[in-house]
């Protein structure tokens, strides 16, 4: 099996059943795939079958002015040699108002938690994920969904205060 | 209080009067003083990335544990916390279960300029300050600290506890005077939706 890049991109069309002319991007050892959300936990089946037996990373994007969220699953392989010189994103985009995506945490055990943090950074939720509840944040903060770009940090004062009660006024409590 | 030949049932509130006057004069409260500074054991409570510097500053090159201090696990048995960085929100209410846990007179060291207010997570959303959460003693600036600067803070608490008369004093008065500027612990561990007892038969 060739493991040049367009050797790979190959490969990936003939897992994924693409046409020719579907969106496949690639940068060096990295190969993006675009897949509707409706079709993600098929063509996560797919890619895990074909070797790609584990999921470095989730993440996620948030575009304001087209109004989506974009989630992608950074798969990769640990056991298949010809493969593992390679990190396939599979991504799906979903709308940013209610961003409702497949879980896979159910075919890649390592999406579990990192989905718990796209769904409290982003509010993204997962349909199927087995404990859907907020990992790193407290919940009044996973609310507000810091990560989205409309999110406002509460900026605090650069100068020192002269008394204490001034101090702590510009600190957030709890 | 006791005559001979009669039994009278302990007045314990007078008892604990007199304990306290005993505590407060004589050689008593240095003796109290001087076995605490030099028993000063930190709970290994790790928030952030500083916590690598403690691992050195215990370590055989920098040896902390000849000021009398050695790093221990349990809470229970220890009576300095040294907050190691950052605080999360999340990890603030650890941070204060710990530090409730820990039996009087206990002290609390805020480490790195995370600890101090915030630092490289200036304008965060997620962080708290550690004294928001404890009553600090002595804050070490510095990114990370240097384990030597560690060091001096082990020196500079004892010798505001031997100065100051801090422990012996705590134990005569039974309670803390700092407390008054610290999140309630309601608010501080509110997000785990339960009743959270962070009292304890210790303080
Ligand atoms: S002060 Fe520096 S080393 Fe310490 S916790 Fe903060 S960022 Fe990390």
């Amino acid at each position: 099996m060739s493991t040049s890049a367009q050797g790979i991109v190959e490969r990936l069309r003939s897992i994924l059943g693409l046409t020719p002319e579907a969106p496949v991007e690639q940068l060096k050892g990295y190969v993006e795939v675009s897949v509707d959300p409706a079709s993600l936990r098929d063509a996560a089946a797919k890619l895990k079958a074909a070797g790609f037996d584990h999921v470095k990373s989730v993440t996620a994007v948030d575009y304001p002015d087209k109004k989506q969220i974009k989630v992608i699953y950074h798969a990769s392989s640990m056991l298949d040699e010809s493969l593992s010189g390679y990190v396939v994103g599979l991504a799906t985009s979903v709308d940013r108002d209610n961003p409702t995506v497949p879980s896979l945490s159910g075919i890649w055990v390592s999406a579990e938690f990192q989905e718990r943090e796209m769904y409290e950074f982003f509010g993204v939720n997962f349909e199927g994920h087995p404990d859907l509840r907020p990992l790193l944040l407290t919940p009044d903060l996973a609310a507000q969904r810091p990560l989205r770009k409309d999110f406002k940090v509460v900026e605090e004062d650069d100068y020192l205060k002269s008394t204490y009660e001034e101090y702590t006024s510009t600190k957030r409590w709890v | 209080m006791f005559s001979k030949g009669n039994m009278f049932l302990a007045d314990m509130d007078e008892m604990v009067k007199r304990a306290r006057e005993i505590l407060k004069k004589g050689p008593l409260p240095s003796m109290v003083d001087w076995a605490t500074a030099f028993s000063l054991w930190p709970v290994h409570l790790m928030t952030s990335c500083c916590g690598c510097e403690i691992g050195a500053a215990w370590g055989p090159r920098f040896d902390n544990e000849r000021y009398g201090s050695l790093p221990w696990v349990s809470p229970r048995q220890t009576n300095l916390i040294i907050v190691e960085g950052t605080v999360t929100r999340k990890m603030g209410c650890s941070v204060r279960i710990t530090w409730e846990q820990m039996p009087y007179p206990k002290f609390a060291i805020a480490m790195g300029v995370c600890a101090l207010d915030g630092g490289l997570f200036y304008n965060s959303y997620n962080i708290i300050r550690p004294w928001q959460v404890i009553p600090i003693d002595i804050y070490i600036p510095g990114c990370p600290p240097r384990p030597e600067a560690v060091a001096r803070s082990i020196v500079e608490l004892q010798r505001k506890i031997r100065e100051e008369g801090v422990a012996s004093g705590w134990l005569a008065d039974g309670e803390r005077q700092d407390l008054k500027n610290i999140i309630p612990k309601e608010d501080l561990c509110s997000w785990r939706g339960e009743d959270v007892d962070l009292s304890t038969r210790y303080s």
